[in-house]
């Protein structure tokens, strides 16, 4: 389903979106170049986020404080002074990462950046708040604006970097996990998650992918940016319930050139295993279900999916079940649904 | 109080105008106050004989505790002079400076007098610049402008700002008439006078060029001040006596690109 503008508004302006992102470089620093009250705003927001996905680490954030006095006089002098204390923190990366504001009254970041001492260890991340777009929006700006720090280089046979998880989302690691036990099939190994609890160091990493993963449509804008910057194929998405892991392994195999030989003794060996987990969950075959509302867009899809493989009845008198409000990836997500669904059952 | 604003091209006299104004306002035994609504900040120069004034702006973040007299300066004929200021050119919002400065005189009640004279920057480039216009500060607005085509057209532009700000129902501010400050070109009384007329306005005064101007400006100070007894001294006298008996305020009617490139023509 296409996000309508106000829907993605939602989620916040383009700023939430880009400190995101910045805020998992481990080593690194993320100046926000905005009024207080977005920075405040935004980092409450992400905070909250970080909170209930379990991730209690508190990322650096310095906010330039932009009063009335800069936006008629101009924001560079503070941008300077919020630089230098970036700087003073001895980081190997800052993330300048700018609201509406400065944009609106025509700062130039790029240019104080640059000017800046520290420059070479400076990311202008022109998010613009508003004007940049979404919280989607500014994943991409963030992204992209980050990667270009990484250069081509030689290519390690069968490594992916993934590009764009989302590092607010509670099931952030089993959703990894399950990506790489899909990839273990084919012995590829993920060299980079871009950009989830990195070093500033890692993001050379991105020029020695064999290929990239892209999270999902969300940030296609980026992923697809990156790998055509580097010339490398790219998988579209993370895998959507159970034929999806089977592409998955396929595309994936694919885009490091391993034979089909080889592709399909992973298939094999993955349906195998599926239908070893499904069978965990037999005893549901025959009961009748009603999918209502869709929380995700494509959680119907994965659900029918399994609702056919399991014999499962779907009708509008069934039991109404639960659907995971994100939408569940790989086979991990699909038992996770599953397991829901036979409580639901037992009691 | 009679509130004016004085708009137009940038480098037309604007500035000039508005500094022998208000002293010709003063010679009156008016109290005038003067505020000059540019960053550039030179429009009360030559009645403080040359000083630059501390702005508006530059106080306001300088000063903890900002008193009148920190930015209320008295010039010649006792004209109470203020700057507004703002921001280094290329860098940061002068509109957001104006709004900055008339919310701290509003607060100040520095905003007192028979007459407050608005000088303001070139054109209506930003909501910033359109303020004198608007939340009760100036009724007045005067055109001034030349005979050439891009005084004209800036002066033009200027009027769709007062028509659009003046349609509103809470809007007091309608256009006094049009100032020509003449470059001497043929028929331009006539094609500035016609300017006016089409516009739904009138010619309020005509200002020749004259040397005077010139010779007060590099002595630092108005031509009524420096020559009184000049020629041109009078016609700022007229026209100030001109500006203070007009009632006949209108809503313009901004010509088409079309119109006004025929109208200058048609006096070539």
């Amino acid at each position: 389903m296409q996000e309508s503008i106000s829907e993605k508004r939602l989620g916040g302006c383009a700023l939430g979106g880009s400190l995101a992102v910045t805020s998992f470089i481990r080593d690194g620093i993320t100046i926000i170049h905005s009024p207080q009250g977005c920075a405040h705003q935004m980092f409450s927001a992400y905070h909250a986020m970080a909170a209930d996905s379990d991730s209690f680490s508190i990322p650096k954030v310095i906010v330039s404080n932009i009063t009335n006095r800069e936006v008629i006089f101009g924001g560079e002098e503070a941008l300077l002074e919020a630089l230098d204390r970036a700087d003073a923190e001895n980081p190997a990366l800052i993330s300048v990462v700018t609201s509406c504001v400065p944009e609106t009254i025509g700062d130039d970041v790029e240019g104080v950046c640059a000017s800046h001492a520290a420059a070479d260890k400076i990311v202008y991340v022109p998010a613009s708040g508003f004007l940049g777009g979404s919280s989607q929006d500014g994943e991409n700006i963030a992204l992209i604006s980050i990667s270009k720090r990484a250069c081509p280089a030689e290519v390690v046979p069968r490594t992916a970097v993934i590009i764009g998880e989302k590092n607010l989302e509670s099931e952030v690691e089993e959703n990894y996990a399950e990506v790489c036990r899909l990839l273990s099939r084919l012995g590829i190994t993920v060299s980079l998650r871009f950009c989830r609890n990195i070093s500033a160091a890692d993001i050379g990493l991105l020029g020695t992918a064999d290929f990239f993963i892209i999270r999902d449509e969300r940030v296609e804008e980026a992923g697809v940016d990156i790998a055509n910057r580097f010339g490398r194929p790219y998988v579209s998405s993370f895998p959507k319930g159970l034929t999806g892991c089977v592409s998955f392994i396929r595309e994936a195999g694919l885009a490091c050139g391993i034979s089909e030989a080889e592709i399909m003794e992973a298939v094999s060996a993955e349906e195998e295993y599926q239908e070893e987990q499904l069978s965990i969950f037999r005893e549901l075959s025959g009961m009748k279900v009603y999918l209502g509302f869709e929380p995700f867009a494509g959680c119907h899809a994965v659900a029918r999916e399994a609702i056919e493989r399991l014999g499962i009845i779907e009708d509008a008198d069934g039991m109404e079940i639960k659907l995971p409000f994100y939408l569940p990836v790989g086979l991990s997500g699909v038992l996770k649904m599953l397991y829901l669904w036979r409580r639901e059952k037992r009691r | 109080m009679r509130q004016i604003a004085l708009y137009g091209k940038g480098g037309i006299g604007k500035s000039t105008t508005s500094a022998n104004l208000s002293a010709a306002f003063s010679e009156k035994n008016l109290s005038v106050m003067q505020i000059g609504c540019d960053p550039k900040h030179d429009s009360t120069r030559m009645l403080m004989h040359g000083r630059w004034i501390p702005t508006v702006l530059e106080q306001m973040y300088e000063k903890k505790d900002i008193k009148e007299e920190d930015i209320i300066f008295e010039g010649f004929g006792g004209v109470r002079c203020v700057e507004a200021g703002g921001p280094e050119p290329g860098i940061g919002c002068a509109g957001r400076g104006i709004i900055a400065t008339f919310q701290l005189l509003e607060k100040m009640k520095a905003l007192f007098g028979d007459v407050v004279v608005y000088d303001v920057l070139g054109d209506v480039v930003c909501g910033g610049f359109a303020l004198p216009m608007r939340d009760g500060y100036a009724e007045e607005v005067y055109l001034v402008t030349s005979g050439e085509l891009m005084s004209l057209y800036a002066a033009n532009n200027i009027s769709k700002a007062v028509a659009r700000l003046s349609g509103r129902s809470s809007a007091k501010c309608k256009l006094g008439g049009v100032i020509c400050n003449a470059k001497n070109m043929d028929n331009e009384y006539e094609l500035v006078k016609e300017f006016a007329e089409r516009i739904g306005s009138k010619l309020i005064c005509y200002i020749p060029r004259s040397k005077s101007v010139q010779a007060a400006e590099v002595n630092r100070m108005t031509v009524i001040e420096h020559d009184p007894s000049s020629e041109q001294a009078d016609v700022y006298r007229k026209c100030a006596d001109s500006i203070l008996n007009n009632t006949d305020f209108r809503i313009p009617n901004p010509l088409s690109l079309e119109e006004l490139e025929d109208l200058a023509r048609k006096y070539l």
